[in-house]
């Protein structure tokens, strides 16, 4: 081997090495368990995700990245990520992805995997709260704006009360309630 | 005459009245007849998607049984209720073992869901079973030479898959009214929306990339097809002018509105003036 100058440095990469020793091989199988995963293993790295989306450019880790990461096993870098939650759900790398990876849904599954350990956003924890108290997410105070283009004061059928009891039971009472 | 399970999900009857009354209108006149849902409440939104996968399956799939029982078709007039209740459907159509896990919850609502139903952007049903050539014949002030942009939506589009949807539908739509279609290179991205919770600065950044793309191509006008969109295009130009001093004073129609205009409605029977940028210079083209 060549000496060079005799220090002990690892050599200059393009990126941090990955330490082998904290991937989790599971990762993968998780995420292809989940409703949209079936084509993960497909992804060949082209990068025509992270071309088709509109806010890759200020992310640290790009769309293709995040399968390649959940492709290795890097279950906390990707679950603990500000990406997934900043996705768009635009679903435009979902749609030029040559090799039909459901990109976009797959962020979705991390979400969800990420809010199963309590890994959530504030402000949509607080989202959560709300849906779960008010049975909706927007709830019509101006109703003489309504009366004024000949509308029912209040929404016509409307009933709120079976979507809090089911998402009392689901995540979304875990959420709220958990924290 | 055409019957629809009219789905109208949150944010519109609370935010966007004059785009439920100006669809409403529009349909009498069209001899479409849209039925309010019975007992329905929220879409959940792709939010609770993102966090509740599970929960979100099932207020849906609540919604869609609901639909299903007098076999007509559901309409919504938002691109988020469209998604997730599609979305939802789309899925337990191909997983069986989650659709009878949702039918056990919904068993408690004396509901089964079968899978039968259709769920349609009302734009598309419109275009579908009423057609253009219909439509054009209730045109009474036509938008001729108004060169107008359609933000579609995202969850309107895709994934195709899921949605079957077309942008054809919506220019034809469109032109049906008189108006000129105006193309511009960002016509799929995204206003931003989804991301205000989460990143506020970001969402005007997308709102602000879109409508200078729409601006430089000669748009007078912006159509859309959804309350977050609409809400997002429109408010945002204040936040624009106050975060990069920039003006567009780009109005923001809802595509009902667009056609209820073209068909001789006044502009209070469509709530105009709840458009927040001033929608006056429509006005101006309709009374030349």
């Amino acid at each position: 081997m060549t000496e060079t100058d005799g220090s002990e440095r690892p050599p200059a990469t393009l990126i941090e090495p990955i330490d082998m020793s904290t991937l989790d091989a599971s990762f993968r199988r998780e995420i292809q368990s989940m409703p949209d995963g079936d084509e993960l293993s497909a992804c060949f790295a082209c990068t025509t995700c992270t071309a088709a989306c509109p806010i890759a450019n200020q992310w640290e880790y790009k769309p293709h990245q995040l399968i390649r990461m959940i492709i290795l096993g890097m279950r906390d870098e990707v679950l603990s990520s500000k990406e997934i939650w900043e996705c768009l759900t635009c679903f435009q790398c979902q749609e030029r992805c040559p090799q039909k990876v459901r990109v976009t849904d797959i962020i979705f599954d991390c979400k969800n995997l990420a809010a199963e350990e309590g890994k959530i956003p504030d402000a949509i924890r607080n989202l959560a709260r709300e849906l779960l108290e008010k049975g909706q997410l927007y709830v019509i105070t101006a109703d003489w704006e309504r009366e004024d283009l000949d509308l029912e004061p209040e929404l016509p059928g409307l009933s709120t009360e079976e979507f809090k009891t089911i998402l009392r039971n689901t995540r979304t009472g875990r959420i709220v309630g958990g924290e | 005459m055409p019957t629809y399970n009219l789905y109208m999900g949150c944010s519109v009857p609370a935010n966007y009245p004059n785009y439920e009354a100006a669809l409403l209108k529009v349909a009498k006149a069209l001899d479409v007849e849209l039925n309010y849902m019975e007992g329905v409440g929220c879409c959940g939104s792709p939010n609770l998607r993102a966090f509740d996968y599970y929960g979100w399956l099932v207020v849906n799939a609540r919604t869609l049984a609901i639909g299903e029982q007098n076999g007509h078709d559901i309409v919504t007039p938002c691109n988020g209720c469209f998604a997730s209740l599609k979305d939802a459907l789309y899925h337990l159509r191909h997983d069986k073992k989650d659709m009878k896990r949702v039918n056990e919850e919904l068993k408690k609502f004396d509901l089964e869901l079968r899978g039968t139903v259709r769920v349609r952007h009302v734009v598309e049903a419109l275009y579908t079973d009423v057609g253009v050539d219909a439509i054009r014949e209730k045109v009474t002030r036509p938008l001729d030479g108004v060169g107008i942009a359609i933000h579609a939506g995202c969850h309107l589009m895709r994934p195709a898959d899921v949605t079957e949807m077309s942008i054809e539908i919506l220019e034809e739509m469109l032109r049906a009214t008189g108006a000129t279609v105006v193309q511009y290179p960002l016509w799929k991205q995204c206003c931003g929306a989804t991301v205000l919770p989460v990143n506020e600065a970001l969402a005007v950044r997308l709102a602000r990339d879109k409508l200078r793309s729409i601006k430089d191509a000669g748009a007078e006008f912006i159509m859309v097809v959804c309350p977050a969109c609409g809400n997002q295009l429109d408010l945002q130009q204040f936040g624009i002018k106050d975060t990069y001093g920039e003006g567009y004073d780009l109005p923001v129609l809802f595509y009902p509105q667009i056609l209820a205009l073209a068909m001789g409605m006044d502009e209070e029977e469509v709530g105009l003036s709840m458009n927040r940028v001033p929608a006056d210079p429509i006005l101006d083209h309709l009374t030349e």
